[in-house]
């Protein structure tokens, strides 16, 4: 089938590809604009790992043709993090460990943030039943009930909007265990050592 | 599980939608919302040739309200759900779209692409059954209006014609102090219902002077209880007479059975809601006068 | 899956037994079936062409017919795989006299799995029923043609309406 131009707008900056009019907006973003943060778990609308924002909407991108997108705004968990410092609800997700895999982060997060903004002070039942259509298979949910809920109290006390304010976050330190390049150096370290044995 | 390729077309109008339709035939399917037809594609248990998307036509969005609430083709269910024109003139159609489901469903379905795919399990099919609705569709040859008695064939079948587009839902509002009731069954909150009942009552002088009864997820189409209907009007409300309405509906369905539920929880479940549905209708009537 | 029915078809036992022993007639009834071709005596290969809607998948496979004990019973086997998944289905036909009319006595067994099954569970049994169904009606518009055995008399009326139960 012929190849189409497609422009998208992620996370406020524009990017090209060309694909075949079957090719699921999922897909286009993973592979065309290599943003692989968001997952494909069921391809079938079931699962919410794939969700993304359109035009301020939380929808299911696996459901969605590229070129179906054409125009809008999206926003991917890419787009949630400024530089070094996470938004708040990632932050309130860490701080809660409502990650263990983290194959089913992506798309709570982009329900969540959608969610948050509709309804910033929700009951504990309206959570739940907003987080209904993301399926985790580690968690166990309840700690990503906590994460949202901790993420809606900041919303209360600091007051952020997104793009949100930057005094809620975490400093990363140096040789902190939380610090991805130590961690990372760590990982290069066990590999070497383990390709020396061979 | 990717689709198949196909030929797209994004029409900017109904016309232009319809002639390409009249052209393709049965190779081409309708793209509103894609909720239910897309997964279908992504499995490749529907292969069209031709998708149509009319998610680029103007003018097809809109909720006008009037003797019948009027809902274009395009409105998503998530519009529909938290329009006050909805809520105010037809609450069983938004207590219903509140369990079509989920959010990121909804922000993307639309009532109409719901109407047209017919799943024996929706929401939709059954308010407008209950309410008594009738969609208008577009051909070649012009615009006709069609009943719900007529719209809904079987499994996923309508009798849209493959030429037609649906441009619109029309459901009719209930008489002014009316009650009404959406009840079902689910495993998960946002699954399909195993079962669903909706239910409008109206009084007048301490009788019933209106009672309708839809069901979901009983048969192949929604399916109106006209039994329990019948018996209900000119009699005054009771618990007694609740028991007898539910019983009327599970004498009336013969439903299959499947993994999810047998024929017998079908009917009972079936049974219980039309019982509760018409107990909280009622309560709804008192609170409206 | 287990579906049972009967159904009342306006001939003779003989002429029922013969129609549907017929192959032209098995490749006319049977909903979506494509090609039917004869590779043994009562075994057929067989090309499927089936679904709902959208909802359609191509089938290939087998259809025999076993146990015969003319003219009134038999057991008829299709079994079919494609794409959208595979089916196994062998059903017990039995005819019984009824006045002009022939009553059909039919228990079938069936297997489906594959996708189709998984995600289609909810309606694979009522549109299992709905295609038994079509197969009967085409049966019925058919011998509603031929002449019942003996000719002149008055043809058997009977409704060819169906009730099927899903065990």
């Amino acid at each position: 089938m012929a190849l189409r131009e497609i422009t998208l707008r992620i996370n406020d900056r524009e990017y090209r590809g060309r694909a075949e009019t079957r090719k699921t907006l999922a897909d286009f973003i993973r592979e065309d604009c290599a943003l692989t943060g968001t997952h494909l778990g069921c391809e079938h609308g079931v699962c919410g790992a794939c969700t993304i924002l359109m035009n301020g909407e939380a929808v299911r991108s696996c459901l969605l043709f590229a070129v179906q997108a054409e125009g809008a705004d999206l926003r991917t968990v890419e787009g949630l993090a400024d530089g070094e410092h996470l938004h708040p609800i990632q932050q309130a997700f860490w701080e809660s460990h409502a990650l263990q895999c983290g194959f089913c982060t992506p798309g709570f997060l982009m329900t969540t943030l959608a969610f948050l903004r509709e309804n910033p002070h929700p009951t504990d039942r309206e959570i739940r039943e907003a987080l209904a259509g993301n399926l985790c298979r580690c968690t166990g949910y309840q700690n990503i009930v906590t994460a949202v809920a901790a993420a809606a109290e900041a919303n209360l006390s600091q007051g952020w909007k997104v793009p949100e304010a930057k005094e809620v976050r975490r400093e990363i330190r140096a040789g902190d265990s939380r610090d991805r390049r130590t961690q990372r150096a760590g990982i290069a370290k066990t590999k070497k050592r383990r390709t020396q044995r061979r | 599980m990717k689709p198949a390729p196909f030929e797209y077309f994004a029409p900017r109008s109904v016309g232009e939608a319809v002639h390409l339709l009249a052209e393709h035939g049965t190779e081409a399917k309708v793209l509103a919302g894609g909720q239910s037809l897309v997964p279908l594609m992504n499995m490749r248990l529907a292969r069209p040739s031709v998708i149509v998307d009319i998610n680029r036509i103007p003018g097809l969005d809109y909720i006008t309200p009037g003797p019948m609430l009027r809902i274009g083709a395009l409105c998503r269910q998530r519009t529909a759900e938290k329009s006050a024109e909805v809520g105010a003139r037809c609450p069983l159609l938004r207590d219903a779209l509140r369990l079509v489901g989920h959010t990121q469903i909804r922000n993307r379905g639309t009532v109409g692409g719901s109407i047209a795919h017919a799943d024996p399990a929706a929401e939709l099919t059954a308010v407008l059954a209950a309410l008594g609705g009738e969609v208008m569709v577009q051909g070649p040859k012009g615009a006709r209006a069609i009943a719900a008695s007529d719209f809904f064939v079987t499994y996923l079948t309508t009798s849209l014609a493959s030429d037609e587009l649906l441009t619109e839902v029309r459901f009719p509002a209930p008489p002014p102090g009316a009650g009404w009731s959406w009840m079902e069954i689910a495993r998960r909150h946002g699954d399909f219902a195993l079962v669903g009942v909706g239910a409008v009552l109206a009084l007048r002088d301490g009788v019933i002077a209106e009672a309708r009864i839809a069901l979901t997820g009983v048969g192949p189409t929604p399916v109106r209880a006209q039994d329990a209907e019948r018996l209900l009007v000119g009699q005054a409300p009771s618990e007694g007479l609740w028991e007898e309405a539910g019983a009327a509906v599970r004498a009336s369905l013969e439903p299959d059975g499947d993994i999810h539920a047998s024929p017998e929880y079908r009917t009972h479940v079936a049974a219980v809601l039309t019982c509760r549905a018409l107990r909280e209708a009622l309560t709804r009537v008192r609170e409206a006068s | 899956m287990k579906l049972e029915g009967t159904n009342t078809l306006p001939a003779s036992v003989n002429t029922v037994w013969k129609t549907i022993n017929d192959p032209e007639a098995l490749r006319r009834c049977t909903p979506g079936l494509k090609e039917l071709k004869e590779v043994a005596p009562d075994t057929y290969e067989a090309r499927l062409e089936i679904g709902v809607a959208a909802v359609k998948g191509a089938y290939t496979g087998r259809l025999a017919i076993t146990d015969k004990r003319p003219p009134t019973h038999y057991i008829i086997t299709l079994e079919g795989s494609g794409g959208p998944g595979f089916m196994k289905g062998q059903g017990t036909v039995d005819l019984e006299r009824e006045g002009d009319a022939t009553l059909v006595r039919w228990v079938g067994d069936i297997q489906i799995g594959g996708l189709i099954a998984g995600v289609g569970q909810r309606m694979i049994g009522g549109i299992g029923k709905m295609l038994i169904g079509q197969f009967f009606k085409c049966l019925e518009q058919t011998l509603g043609g031929a002449a019942p055995a003996g000719g002149g008399g008055p043809r058997a009326g009977g409704d060819a309406a169906g009730s099927g139960e899903v065990g």
